[in-house]
């Protein structure tokens, strides 16, 4: 076989990189357009298409109008116990589920998964599933929000197969050695899975962090709301500002007011993905095997 | 050595039924709670489903409600738009699944195999963002790019001596607007598992690859992707298993009139007759069709998978 | 006995006592569509609650409703379907039937008499009260809600002072304007960008549009605005029916290839529609005169265009000598209270919170705020803000909470409207008045359709309204050959979905209703 040289590494490099630049430019436009739709004040007509708006021209109207909301830091802070907490309890439940469902030996498992196919495949909708959490007694309380999405079931399908790929020497070294189940799956296995904990943790995370809908129909009390209920309804309420009332609250346009509440969604989860990043280092599992 | 023999001596007998049951009793511990979960969360609203059969009178609840049989069934069958619907829900749903996963697994490769550290990490970054915008937001950028007086790719047009095109009520055209669109915004994030994935593999494959003079295709070929083949056939039996719900927020928000015979899926439609009409039981019995679709469809590639390949979802 | 008798008169204390705190606080939880939802509700201390509690004995408690309407029927509808409806809500008139027809809500006749002030002032348009009633039951509280005749056709005036045109008058007329304003640059920028009309096509289920509200003007100028002809019982029919309304398709199909009216009609939602005309997109529209000129709604045209100026006109007179502005709609805020509350026996607390809301104390408070803090009293008696601190007054951003239950007692008087509607001057020095602009198109021609709004649809609403809708929109933008052939599928379509039958059962409900006759 001919040996791989320098000049086709560096070609390879080449094409491999060119096409990250190009999906970055498709990728980056739009994004940024909706980053100056959100700092232009309303009806800035230019040629640019919305690319090049000023720096002299920005305005963070849109931003402040959200940000000096009394509700704002309550909303924040709603956001942030649904989220850790919503996560946290995701973890504990689909992480058990999942490592079970992981071991091929285990007796039942076909009829497990199919019991946990069903009602992935058979999703009841909306009423069914209200009525249960009202009939728990569940509605207004922060649970109706964290409890009933507890175990996403593709979420744990994923993780299950990932569990499936830890070499079994490991653990059945271990279990020979009379390690208890608890420890082996404290001590070796998810050590070796940080890639996918962190993964489905942070799926499970930024479902909670944009949730509207379940928010909305289940916590009536304002003082409970997260940041997308109040984004939605400050939106929502500068578009039904038919009659507007003497005092115009809005002073910024409809669609810089949308752009803003996405960027403002958006930041924690910027910020939270390059550490997550940082954990997928390549070849853990392998470490492990060597180790 | 006599330790060793000793233990697996208290080992009760391999084979045995309830043997196997107590040597595995650890995970069934782990079971309870998640299962207890699913009965009440997941089961519970499914006993509810069963007004999908029945006509739902809020005052009766969901037992007392008088039963009608497949009458609700029959509401959506005989709709004109019936099979129409059912049409432009595969449709879309497939041009998504069949364009978007490649891509996404091409952009993870190509992430991959980067060796621009920061690019790299720039470059991946930029890519998820798009999926955190809501489609609401979504509407506004489509009309920059393809309003057909001033979107940017009817300007390219026009300059080009053509005539604009209406991309968004062409109902031509609006299919690809509509996949092209997601797999846009969803690309970059649908690439995070499957870089997960490859972390996953023995980095001294690749090196021993490399000893004997593969190229980085071939490395591709021959490790990387059979190293993620089962996580790929694992989303893709999922997605097959949701076919039919083809996106509806993204449908609400850009569709319009003139494009409803190529736009209008199995949940706008309900949703304009069920939820906002009160019609429950009718939202409830579609729901139950499209899981009926959707397990029929998860059994025969899920057999296919079995065959092939050592990885499936049961 | 003289040892029992301190016994005695410590349990005779105790039992009047406890029969004084027997005297309980009814409970009662209310979701108001609120003013400002996204402000938030009262603060705890608000007085308005201690004056409910300790006056009226009810102990309040108050839930706002998402702002938006959808929002609010899935609230309200998925509340109705577990049968966990608060006590008194506000809901949108279809919500209202749907969930009437269940049962779920109580029959309010019997409050009225309960509560005389708030009757008077809230309760006595019969257009109103038929709107929320249901097999000549009231099952919900009508207030007036919406203004009458709050729309029109505008144009923009500076257009057609730069192309030296005069104010058309008839359709024919209004379409060469629309043809100057496409064609001859009437914003002077050198660029071909701007079109003659803008709309929105509106579908709004069964009750109002024929192809949109904001095409009533062009339908009106048919004699066809309106889906529906309310004339006489002996004229009631679909309007598609009467040829006049094929010729109307017809006309918007032309204008339509004539490359005139802003392509953005078929868009999905109102925004891009409010937003192109703030950015002088289009010079003939037609518009609410809140949503074109109060002070926030204007600030971005005026930005954009400082010498702009949109001033309403009369609806184009047709070919047949007819012309309309739009459609008169009663429209209500209804609030109704559950069947479960009714049970509980809270209807006379209900009407007694109600009566206190329409009495002087409970509307200031409730509109405006307290007297003195956020507001005064000038010495005709409207509000006014003299002296009063910008912070403490009821219009400041932080006053907001305060004041969130104001559409429970507003009634539309003169105090109101003075105050929501005031006059001021844009960018450059013109006086704007909201209100003006909302007399003129009072004085306008309209078509009444009352009876329109109280259609019962049909089971099958959904298919129908998209075959109805679909086939229209394809025709006006030319997707599909007009000819008598298509034109007569279309309405063999509509039979065929069941269009005769909507027209029975809808006449015979309005002339039980009186609205037909």
């Amino acid at each position: 076989m001919r040996k791989a040289g320098a000049k086709d590494e560096i070609l390879y490099q080449i094409a491999v990189n060119l096409y990250l630049a190009v999906i970055f430019l498709i990728v980056l436009l739009p994004l940024w357009r909706v980053l100056m739709l959100s700092l232009t004040p309303f009806g800035h007509l230019d040629n640019s298409f919305g690319l090049l708006v000023g720096p002299k021209d920005w305005t963070f109207d849109a931003y402040a109008q959200f940000l000096s909301h009394p509700a704002f830091l309550r909303a924040m802070r709603n956001s942030a116990v649904i989220t850790l907490g919503g996560t946290a309890i995701n973890l504990i439940m689909t992480v058990p589920m999942s490592y079970a469902l992981s071991v091929k030996s285990l007796p039942g498992r076909k009829w497990l998964n199919i019991f946990v196919m069903i009602p992935f495949l058979f999703n009841p909708g909306l009423i069914p599933s209200y009525l249960v959490v009202t009939s728990l007694g569940l509605q207004n309380t922060l649970w109706a929000v964290m409890i009933p999405g507890a175990i996403g079931i593709s979420n744990m399908f994923i993780m299950r197969n990932f569990f499936m790929e830890i070499p079994q020497d490991l653990t059945e070294a271990a279990r020979i050695d009379g390690a208890s189940e608890l420890k082996i799956l404290f001590r070796i296995v998810l050590p070796l899975s940080k890639p996918i904990l962190l993964t489905i943790g942070l799926f499970y995370a930024v479902g909670h962090w944009n949730e509207f809908f379940n928010p909305m129909l289940y916590l009536n009390d304002q003082k409970l709301q997260p940041l997308p209920v109040l984004l939605r309804n400050i939106l929502m309420g500068v578009n039904m500002n038919d009659y507007v009332e003497y005092d115009a609250f809005s002073t910024s346009s409809v669609q810089s007011l949308k752009a803003a509440s996405i960027f403002i969604s958006m930041v924690p989860m910027m910020m939270a993905y390059p550490w997550i990043q940082k954990h997928f280092v390549k070849g853990s599992l392998a470490g492990g095997i060597k180790g | 050595m006599t330790d060793i023999v000793r233990r697996s001596a208290a080992l009760p007998k391999k084979n045995s039924r309830s043997g196997e049951i107590l040597r595995h009793k650890a995970f069934y511990l782990m079971l309870i709670a998640p299962v207890v979960y699913f009965i009440i969360f997941k089961y519970g609203p499914l006993v509810n489903a069963q007004i999908a059969f029945k006509d739902f009178q809020a005052l009766d609840g969901v037992w007392k409600s008088p039963w009608v049989g497949f009458r609700n069934f029959m509401t959506f069958f005989s709709s004109i738009y019936f099979w129409q619907l059912l049409r432009n829900t595969l449709t879309l749903s497939l041009g998504k699944l069949l364009i978007g996963l490649p891509l996404a697994v091409i952009l993870a490769l190509a992430l991959n195999e980067s060796s621009l550290r920061r690019f790299r990490k720039t470059v991946q970054t930029a890519t998820y963002l798009p999926h955190f915008l809501s489609w609401v937001v979504m509407y506004g950028v489509l009309l920059l790019l393809l309003s057909p007086d001033e979107g940017l790719i009817n300007e390219i047009i026009k300059a080009l001596g053509g005539k604009p095109i209406a991309f968004l009520q062409d109902p031509k055209w609006y299919p690809w607007v509509a996949v092209l669109s997601d797999v846009w915004k969803e690309t970059g994030w649908s690439a995070i598992i499957y870089l997960a994935a490859m972390t996953g593999i023995d980095p001294g494959l690749y090196e021993a690859a490399e000893v004997e003079g593969a190229t980085r295709l071939q490395r591709i070929r021959f490790i990387t992707l059979p190293g993620i083949a089962d996580v790929i056939i694992t989303i893709a039996l999922l997605r097959l298993g949701t076919i039919l719900d083809a996106g509806f927020h993204q449908i609400f928000m850009t569709y319009s009139v003139p494009v409803y015979s190529v736009g209008d899926i199995i949940d706008t439609w309900v949703y304009r007759q069920g939820v906002l009409d009160f019609q429950f039981s009718l939202a409830t019995a579609v729901g139950l069709f499209k899981g009926v679709i959707g397990l029929l469809l998860v059994v025969f590639f899920n057999r296919l998978a079995r065959r092939y390949s050592d990885s499936s979802l049961f | 006995m003289r040892k029992r008798l301190p016994l005695l008169v410590i349990l005779a204390l105790v039992v009047t006592f406890g029969a004084g705190a027997q005297q309980k606080l009814v409970d009662i939880e209310l979701w108001a569509l609120g003013a400002v939802t996204e402000a938030g509700a009262p603060p705890d201390n608000w007085v308005g609650y201690q004056i409910i509690r300790d006056k009226l004995g009810i102990n309040l408690k108050l839930v706002l409703e998402p702002s938006s309407p959808t929002d609010q029927d899935t609230k309200i509808s998925v509340a109705a379907a577990s049968n966990s409806l608060p006590d008194i809500f506000g809901v949108n008139r279809d919500m209202l039937m749907k969930i009437a027809r269940q049962g779920l809500v109580a029959q309010v006749d019997s409050m009225l008499p309960m509560m005389p002030i708030r009757t008077r002032d809230h309760y006595s348009d019969p257009v109103l009260l038929k709107l929320a009633t249901q097999n000549k039951k009231l099952v919900g509280l009508p207030d007036p809600g919406a203004m009458p005749r709050v729309e029109g056709l505008v144009i923009r005036k500076d257009w057609l002072d730069k192309l030296g045109l005069k104010t058309p008058k008839t359709l024919d007329e209004l379409v060469e304007v629309a043809k100057a304003f496409t064609f001859n640059d009437p914003d002077g920028n050198g660029k071909d960008d701007t079109y003659g009309f803008g709309a929105w096509y509106e579908s709004t289920g069964l009750s109002s549009a024929g192809f949109g509200r904001r095409f009533d003007y062009i339908m009106g100028a048919f004699g066809v605005a309106g889906m529906w002809n309310l004339e006489s019982a002996d004229k009631f029919q679909f309007n598609f029916r009467d040829p006049n309304f094929r010729k109307a398709i017809e006309f918007i199909r032309k204008i339509n290839e004539a490359g005139i009216i802003d392509p953005s009609w078929t868009a999905p939602n109102k925004d891009e529609f409010r937003a192109r005309w703030k950015q002088g997109k289009f010079g003939i529209f037609w518009e609410q005169f809140a949503a074109l000129h109060t002070t926030a709604n204007y600030k971005d045209f005026d930005k954009n265009f400082p010498n702009g100026e949109l001033v309403p006109i009369m609806p184009p007179v047709g070919p047949g000598g007819k012309s309309s502005n739009g459609l008169d709609i009663a429209g209500a805020r209804i609030y109704a209270v559950s069947t479960k509350a009714a049970k509980a026996g809270k209807v006379e607390a209900i009407a007694r919170l109600l009566e206190w809301m329409a009495s002087p104390e409970g509307y200031y408070l409730c509109g405006f705020g307290v007297e003195g803090v956020n507001f005064k009293k000038d010495a005709k008696g409207y509000i006014s803000l003299e002296g009063i601190q910008a912070e403490l007054a009821y219009t400041h951003k932080s006053q907001q909470p305060l004041t969130q239950l104001r559409n429970m007692v507003y009634i539309n008087n003169d105090i109101e409207l003075k105050v929501r509607y005031p006059s001021y001057k844009s960018a450059n020095g013109k006086t704007i008045d909201p209100l003006a602009i909302w007399n003129f198109f009072k004085n306008s021609p309209y078509t009444e359709s009352t009876g329109a709004g109280m259609i019962d649809p049909p089971s099958n609403v959904n298919d129908f309204k998209r075959f109805y809708d679909e086939n229209l929109v394809k025709f006006a933008l030319g997707q599909q050959p007009l000819n008598d052939q298509t034109w007569a599928d279309f309405i063999a379509g509509m039979d065929k979905l069941g269009a005769k039958d909507v027209e029975k059962a809808a006449k015979a409900k309005l002339i039980d209703q009186g609205m037909l006759d």
